[in-house]
């Protein structure tokens, strides 16, 4: 309920307090914020098959997160950052799409 | 908590049910499979109990801390991209490549248009400076027009010149003295002639005689008024020179007097003929 708390309260401070977002971290917030909802989904798919540990879910949320900005940082010293930005985000959203499957088995039992 | 635990104790019996224990027994018997049940219990949970457990009790647990806070961090970080990307400026979210790139067609777009910039104001000044030639042209056009107005009659002229009057009390003026006395004006270097009211030009004749004398049709009676424009200290001597014009008057019973003036206005006019037959040979 926290954790949802949490979302709901960022989201908010995010829309309306506008925090001004450094230069160097504009380019990599949308893939950024793309890894991060695939450690969430798959924090709330281990939940749900009672297997969640809270240091795990750090520790993939921000590998994730670190991971992602550094493929998209290196394909833009390569030149490739726009493909790889899309790789990126072809293979997390396909990671989310398993991750919410399995969600909906459990949720749904379909 | 009772809410929450009403499922998980059914589920519980259910499980106990199928294992074939009833679940009021397992604290009775107090046997060592008791401590396993729980477990096995909780590891029976289905997920969507799981998500409820989790929901709704609201628990200040680590895990949930530190999951709040990551949350947190995701929802910020997905607010400030959407609104940015939602910001208008498309810039905003672009790429560093992508903005050389726009950039480089700026540049492109601002050297063209510079370009024609230069282009357009070359054609300005040029325009600019042949629409004065056009009015140069125009006012010579003019000028000309003017001094040629004078000479055909279509324009009224003033300027210092003489008054010659000849009074006729015997009707011995012909038309040729009147002609004698235009002559000499012109030779003297008149400008510009009147005649009472009628306009002498290259082309004017002059007819009958007796006291009914015409210039170009148009019956003069006397006295006959010249004005002249020219110099005076030319066109006074002309007539006055021994036989000349006022003297041969004087000997048909006339009388003839020049006066000078600084101010002579011709004001008769000709209307503007156009040749028939004579049209200019240059070009």
């Amino acid at each position: 309920m926290i954790a949802v708390l949490g979302l709901i309260v960022g989201v908010v401070v995010g829309l309306f307090v506008r925090p001004e977002v450094p230069a160097v971290v504009e380019p990599y917030l949308p893939i950024a914020v793309v890894a991060a909802l695939d450690a969430v989904f798959g924090g709330l798919r281990a939940m749900l098959d009672g297997i969640f540990v809270d240091k795990v879910f750090v520790v993939s949320f921000l590998s994730n997160v670190v991971v992602a900005a550094l493929i998209v940082f290196l394909g833009d010293k390569l030149g490739v950052g726009a493909q790889l930005s899309t790789g990126v985000v072809v293979v997390l959203g396909i990671r989310i799409f398993s991750n919410a499957a399995a969600i909906r088995r459990h949720v749904f039992r379909a | 908590m009772s809410d929450d635990d009403t499922p998980q104790n059914e589920n519980a019996q259910n499980e106990n049910a199928r294992n074939g224990t009833p679940q009021n027994e397992v604290p009775a018997n107090g046997t060592p499979t008791s401590g396993e049940t729980p477990v096995g219990e909780k590891q029976e949970l289905t997920g969507r109990q799981r998500l409820a457990a989790g929901l709704w009790p609201p628990r200040v647990s680590r895990a949930q801390l530190i999951v709040a806070v990551l949350l947190f961090v995701l929802g910020l970080g997905l607010a400030i991209q959407v609104r940015s990307t939602s910001d208008n400026s498309a810039l905003r979210g672009a790429r560093q490549e992508d903005l050389v790139r726009i950039l480089d067609e700026l540049d492109d777009r601002t050297q063209r248009l510079e370009d024609e910039k230069t282009r357009l104001g070359t054609q300005r000044s040029e325009l600019e400076t042949s629409s004065d030639q056009a009015e140069e042209a125009r006012k010579q056009t003019q000028e000309k027009e003017r001094q040629l107005g004078i000479l055909a009659g279509t324009v009224a002229a003033e300027g210092p010149g003489i008054t010659l009057t000849i009074s006729d009390g015997a009707g011995a003026v012909e038309s040729d003295m009147l002609l004698d006395a235009i002559q000499e004006l012109r030779a003297a270097g008149a400008e510009a002639i009147q005649v009472n009211d009628v306009r002498v030009v290259a082309d004017s004749y002059f007819s009958g005689g007796d006291g009914s004398i015409e210039i170009d049709g148009t019956k003069v009676a006397a006295p006959y008024v010249f004005k002249v424009i020219g110099k005076p200290e030319d066109l006074e001597p002309a007539l006055n020179i021994p036989g000349g014009v006022v003297q041969t008057l004087e000997k048909e019973q006339a009388t003839a007097s020049v006066a000078r003036s600084q101010k002579i206005v011709v004001d008769a006019l000709r209307p503007a003929k156009r040749p028939d037959y004579a049209q200019s040979s240059s070009q």
